[in-house]
């Protein structure tokens, strides 16, 4: 496993707010960190700081080179983001969307056979439902050749049959070597994926650590400020008298 | 249809419109044979003004497609932003500041411009839809303001003031060959962006992942298209609407690549303000209506209506 990103000492804050301070991370290649947290937490703006899209306080080296050494292009090369959907105001063809993301008509192929949106590629973005639009993003996504994926929630619109297969995909991208970042929100997605957890509580706290480790019931209670329990592999959230 | 034949009825259509642009008027002109009288009307007249429509209608319709990607916003362009109103103000101020200048009322008219989209782009952060609001509700203060340079204007000016606020392509306070040359480097600027548009038509976090410089694409952007909103409206006056309608059929008919709608738009804006043009000065001749009131008049509806579709 190599060490493809390092943040020390980082901070963010959002307008006058302090998202969370002191958060220390190796992003390694062939492994998946899980992003957890409550809702505005701060996790979409971490993922967006390892991207280079928004400035952050701290240290942050992307293969042992200050972030803000990097052109945009070369960042670009290196760290693939996948995050909101795109506006589809403009009439974008799904086809036309994936070949923004990757010049090579022929590396279309195996991502939209994975994503099995084969069938979508003439079609304008404005026609999808919302889970197709998800995966024409990881489509293109799959489509650079960066080591770092970093991926937002890749999981939100898809129906379970998808949501598996995209699980999947991560693992599999993972065991070839790539380093993956990603936002989740089940708890269960996130046991079955994780290698390392980054913990962010909301309160201006954020930890990682490896999965077994960080993955503890108390610990995910008290995070999310929700009764859990915990049964064989399954951390389920208890829901008390009221259902 | 595929692209080959699409460009061909593009091109079947300027000539068309460039022969009617020539041959229609007060009375009827063969442009393949005239003689006497009617070469110099053909030659001093018409063909100036096929020139003045051309480039200017072309030009407002890359202003419109830039503006568009610049905001997010299909529906935005020079003169429903308030950028039409702003290089008015502009260029009527320099009129009344030394008259008669049409170097300075050019200048006027491009300073009025860049102030106003700066003002709009100030709104950028809320949001596409209040961006344009703002935008709308500006051009609204633009023409207040105009009316009011107007009532201070010198009697001898405002006929000039007038016909320019109107669209008037019967003369050009420019040079044809300097039009005919914006034209030409607006299509090749357009053409060296297009890649950098298209990544931006998926919003500038997705535009910047992917490697553009997306601060620096806005500026550039935001200047071309001052610049050339500042050009044509100081050839021909305000006339709206061509930047809103040629962009959105230009997608309607190549898709929203940069590659093809830009060079589309630059030809299809020329088309339109051809044929506006020779509708405007055939319909009540020997009388001339201003071309600015008639592509208000198919604009406005089409604007409406891709209004009500959008919702």
């Amino acid at each position: 496993m190599e060490n493809l990103m390092h943040a020390s000492r980082l901070s963010l804050q959002r307008g006058d707010d302090l998202l969370f301070n002191n958060l220390n991370l190796y992003i390694r290649s062939a492994e998946i960190t899980v992003i957890l947290g409550p809702n505005g937490a701060g996790k979409s703006s971490l993922l967006l700081a390892l991207a280079g899209l928004i400035p952050a306080d701290g240290d942050l080296q992307l293969q042992a080179t200050a972030m803000s050494e990097y052109s945009r292009m070369e960042i670009a090369t290196k760290v693939a983001w996948q995050g909101e959907l795109p506006p589809t105001e403009f009439g974008l063809t799904v086809k036309q969307r994936l070949n923004l993301a990757s010049d090579g008509e022929e590396n279309l192929i195996p991502a939209t056979k994975a994503m099995e949106i084969e069938a979508l590629l003439n079609r304008p973005l404005a026609e999808l439902s919302s889970g197709e639009r998800q995966r024409v993003e990881l489509a293109a996504l799959m489509l650079r050749p960066a080591p770092i994926w970093l991926l937002d929630e890749p999981t939100a619109h898809l129906d379970i049959k998808h949501q598996v297969q995209c699980l999947n995909m991560m693992k599999k991208q993972a065991n070839a070597g790539r380093a993956i970042v990603t936002v989740l929100h089940d708890l269960q997605q996130a046991m079955a994926v994780a290698d390392q957890v980054v913990l962010i509580d909301g309160q201006g706290h954020a930890e990682a650590g490896p999965a077994g480790q960080m993955l503890d019931v108390d610990r995910l209670a008290s995070l999310f400020d929700t009764p859990l329990i915990r049964q064989g592999k399954l951390l389920m959230p208890e829901y008390g008298d009221g259902i | 249809m595929n692209q080959s034949v699409k460009w061909t009825m593009v091109l079947v259509m300027l000539i068309v419109a460039a022969l009617l642009c020539l041959g229609l008027g007060e009375q009827w002109i063969n442009p393949f044979a005239a003689n006497g009288q009617d070469a110099v009307i053909l030659w001093e007249l018409r063909w100036p003004r096929l020139f003045i429509a051309f480039t200017v209608g072309g030009l407002l319709a890359l202003a419109g497609a830039w503006f568009q990607v610049l905001l997010g916003n299909p529906l935005a362009e020079p003169y429903v932003l308030g950028v039409a109103g702003s290089a008015s103000v502009g260029a009527v101020t320099a009129l009344m500041i030394y008259p008669e200048s049409a170097l300075l009322m050019s200048v006027g008219a491009f300073v009025g411009a860049w102030i106003g989209i700066s003002i709009v782009m100030a709104f950028a952060h809320l949001g596409s839809g209040r961006m344009l609001l703002a935008g709308v509700v500006l051009a609204a203060f633009w023409s207040a303001l105009l009316a009011l340079l107007l009532a201070l204007l010198p009697r001898s000016e405002l006929g000039l003031a007038f016909a320019w606020m109107m669209g008037d392509l019967s003369h050009s306070d420019l040079p044809i060959p300097l039009l005919l040359l914006t034209w030409g480097l607006a299509l090749v600027c357009g053409f060296f962006l297009s890649r950098s548009l298209d990544a931006l038509l998926l919003g500038e976090r997705h535009a910047e992942a992917l490697g553009i410089e997306v601060k620096r694409l806005r500026n550039r952007l935001l200047l071309l298209a001052s610049a050339v909103t500042a050009i044509a409206v100081t050839a021909a006056g305000t006339i709206g609407f061509v930047g809103l309608v040629i962009p959105h059929l230009m997608r309607l008919l190549f898709g929203s690549l940069h590659r093809a709608v830009l060079p589309a738009s630059a030809i299809g804006g020329g088309i339109l303000l051809m044929l506006a043009d020779s509708v405007a000065r055939t319909i009540v001749a020997p009388s001339e209506l201003p071309v600015g009131v008639l592509t208000a008049m198919i604009g406005v509806p089409v604007f409406l209506f891709l209004l009500l579709r959008r919702s």
